[in-house]
C-alpha cells in the first residue's frame, strides 16, 4: 500500500511540473494560435533564474528566504516573455505559420545560448532547499518533503488557473479572443494587449515549473528541449489549447513516467510516444480537444 | 440649408482582401438616429463595406469619420470604445461562451456612470427574452437566438451606430418582422443603424435612406421608394 502511495506522490510530482509546462504552452496555443517552441527554454529559464538566486547569490541563506525566491524564476520567465511578444512574435502573426515555427525555433536557440553565456556550460544546482527541507518516512523510507510541496504548488495552480480562466471577467475576454479573435476586437478588446498577457501568463507558468523542479533536478542545458517534448506529448494527449486536457494529459504522463522509471526504463519516451498515437488515432484532437 | 452633421461619413474607400480590390471608392453617410440600408446582391460589397467601416480591414486609400473625427487608421477596438457597434452577418456569437458572458466581453469597458439597470435596459430592452437563455452556451442557440444576442451585444457598449450585417437572413417571415421592429425601437433610442441586406424589400421595410451596391461601387443613393421606379437599379440588385 505504502509503496503504492510513494508511486502515486512520486507520480503526482511529475505531474505539477508538467501540468505547469503543458499547460503555458496550452494557454498561449489557445489564445494566439501560437506553437511556441522556444516553450521549453522558458521552463529552462525560469530553472536557471532560481538555481542562480538560491544556489548561487543566497546559498546558505535560511530555508523559509530561500522559499520566497522560489518564485524567481516564474517572475524572471514571465517578464522575458513580456518582453518578446510584442517585439519578436507579434510582426508574425500575420505570416504563414512556417514563419512561427521558424521564429520560435529560433527564440529556442537563442535563449539556449543565452543561457550558456550568462551561466557556464556546467549544471546549476538550488539542492540546498531540497536537502533543507527535511523528509517524511513513508512505510520506513525516507521521502523528501519538497516533493510534497511541489505538488501543493501545482495543486494550487492548477485551481487557480482554472478559476482566473473561467471565473474572472479577464478568463472571459481570455477565451472570447481565442474563439473569435475579430469579434473580440470589434467589441472594444485590445487584442494585442490580450495577447501579451496570455503570453506573459503562459511563460510564467514555465518558468515557475522550472522553478520548482530545480532544487530537485538542478538546472542543465538541454532541459527545455526534455520539457519541451514532454510538454507536446502532454498536449497531444489532452488537446492543444485545452486547461482540461493539460491537466488530464500532465496526469497520465506523470503516471507512465513514473511506473516507467519503475518498471521499463528503456522504453519509458517510447510508452509515451505510443500513448500520444493511439490518442491521435482515436481522437485527433486529443481527450478535451475541439476538432 | 446645411446639411445635418453626419453621424459617420465614408468617403471614396478602397479595400482589397488579398491581392483583389473589392471596394472601388464607396461613399456613403449615415445621419445622427438615420436608419441607412446598404443593398446588394452576394459578393456586391456589402460586408467588405462593413467591416471596412469597423476597422477590421484596412482600406488603402478614401477615408472614414465618425462623430466628426478621422477614424480611418484607428483599430476596430478604439472604433468600438468610440460607439461603432457591429453584429456580422454570422452572428459572431463566441460558441464556447455563456450568453451572459457573451455580454461580458465588453461589459467591463462600459462606463462607469451608467447604472447596472441602465446597462440592463440596454441589453436587454430590445430582446427581452434574451433573458431567459442567459446560461446557454452559445453553440446552443438556434439561428434567430443568435442575431437577437448580436444585437443585444452590440448594445452593452452603449453604441452611436449599430453596423448590421445581414441582420434578416435567414429569419422565418414573422421573426422578420421582429427584427424590423427592435431596428425602429433602437432608431428611436437616437442610435444610428446601417444595415447591410440582400432584399430590397426588407430594406424598404426599414431604411430611411437606401445604397445600393454593386461590384463594390455606390450605384444608387437615394429614399428607398424611389428605388423601385428606377429599373436599372432593380435588375442589378435582384440580379
Amino acid at each position: 500500500m505504502d509503496f503504492l502511495l510513494i508511486h502515486l506522490l512520486n507520480s503526482l510530482l511529475f505531474a505539477s511540473v508538467l501540468f505547469l509546462t503543458a499547460g503555458g504552452l496550452s494557454l498561449i496555443y489557445g489564445v494566439m494560435r501560437i506553437v511556441n517552441l522556444a516553450h521549453g527554454n522558458l521552463y529552462a529559464f525560469g530553472a536557471y533564474v532560481t538555481a542562480w538566486a538560491i544556489g548561487g547569490v543566497l546559498a546558505g541563506a535560511p530555508t523559509p528566504l530561500l522559499y520566497l525566491l522560489l518564485p524567481a524564476g516564474a517572475v524572471a520567465a514571465a517578464l522575458l516573455g513580456a518582453a518578446l511578444e510584442p517585439t519578436l512574435l507579434r510582426p508574425f502573426y500575420k505570416r504563414a505559420e512556417e514563419y512561427q515555427l521558424l521564429v520560435t525555433f529560433g527564440l529556442l536557440m537563442i535563449l539556449e545560448d543565452l543561457m550558456r553565456l550568462l551561466w557556464g556550460p556546467y549544471p546549476l544546482s538550488a539542492s540546498a532547499l531540497w536537502e533543507n527541507s527535511g523528509s517524511v518516512t513513508i512505510s520506513g523510507n525516507p521521502y523528501p518533503n519538497y516533493n510534497l510541496v511541489v505538488i501543493a504548488i501545482g495543486l494550487v495552480a492548477a485551481v487557480f488557473l482554472w478559476a482566473f480562466v473561467y471565473k474572472t471577467k479577464f478568463g472571459v475576454v481570455l477565451r472570447a479572443t481565442s474563439q473569435d479573435m475579430r469579434m473580440a476586437s470589434a467589441l472594444g478588446i485590445d487584442v494585442n494587449r490580450v495577447y501579451v498577457q496570455a503570453f506573459t501568463l503562459g511563460c510564467f507558468m514555465a518558468g515557475l515549473g522550472g522553478a520548482m523542479i530545480v532544487p530537485r533536478d538542478s538546472a542543465v542545458l538541454g532541459m527545455g528541449v526534455d520539457a519541451l517534448v514532454l510538454a507536446f506529448i502532454v498536449v497531444v494527449i489532452g488537446g492543444l489549447g485545452s486547461l482540461e486536457g493539460a491537466l488530464a494529459g500532465a496526469l497520465i504522463v506523470g503516471v507512465v513516467r513514473e511506473l516507467g522509471i519503475t518498471f521499463f526504463a528503456e522504453i519509458e519516451l517510447a510508452v509515451l510516444y505510443l500513448i500520444a498515437v493511439l490518442v491521435l488515432l482515436a481522437r485527433p484532437a486529443g481527450l478535451f480537444g475541439r476538432p | 440649408m446645411s446639411v445635418p452633421a453626419a453621424m459617420l461619413q465614408v468617403e471614396g474607400i478602397n479595400t482589397y482582401r488579398g491581392p483583389a480590390q473589392i471596394l472601388r471608392g464607396v461613399s456613403l453617410r449615415v445621419g445622427a438616429a438615420e436608419a441607412v440600408c446598404l443593398v446588394g446582391r452576394n459578393g456586391a460589397g456589402k460586408t467588405t463595406t462593413i467591416d471596412s467601416i469597423m476597422g477590421l480591414l484596412s482600406v488603402r486609400g478614401g477615408t472614414i469619420t465618425f462623430k466628426g473625427e478621422d477614424v480611418t487608421r484607428l483599430p476596430a477596438h478604439r472604433r468600438a470604445r468610440m460607439g461603432i457597434g457591429y453584429a456580422p452577418e454570422d452572428t459572431g456569437i463566441f460558441p464556447d461562451l455563456t450568453v451572459a458572458e457573451n455580454f461580458q466581453v465588453s461589459e467591463w469597458l462600459s462606463r462607469a456612470e451608467t447604472s447596472a439597470a441602465a446597462a440592463e435596459e440596454r441589453t436587454f430592452g430590445i430582446f427581452p427574452e434574451v433573458k431567459t437563455f442567459l446560461g446557454r452556451r452559445g453553440l446552443h442557440l438556434s439561428g434567430g437566438q443568435k442575431k437577437m444576442v448580436a444585437i443585444a451585444r452590440a448594445m452593452t457598449l452603449s453604441p452611436s451606430i449599430l453596423l448590421l450585417d445581414e441582420p434578416l437572413e435567414g429569419l422565418a417571415p414573422l421573426v422578420v418582422t421582429r427584427f424590423i421592429d427592435a431596428v425602429k425601437r433602437i432608431k428611436a433610442l437616437g442610435i444610428s443603424i446601417l444595415i447591410a441586406e440582400s432584399s430590397v424589400v426588407n430594406a424598404t421595410r426599414v431604411a430611411d435612406r437606401l445604397y445600393a451596391i454593386d461590384r463594390g461601387e455606390i450605384i444608387y443613393a437615394g429614399d428607398p421608394r424611389t428605388v423601385f421606379d428606377n429599373e436599372e437599379v432593380m435588375k442589378t440588385i435582384r440580379g
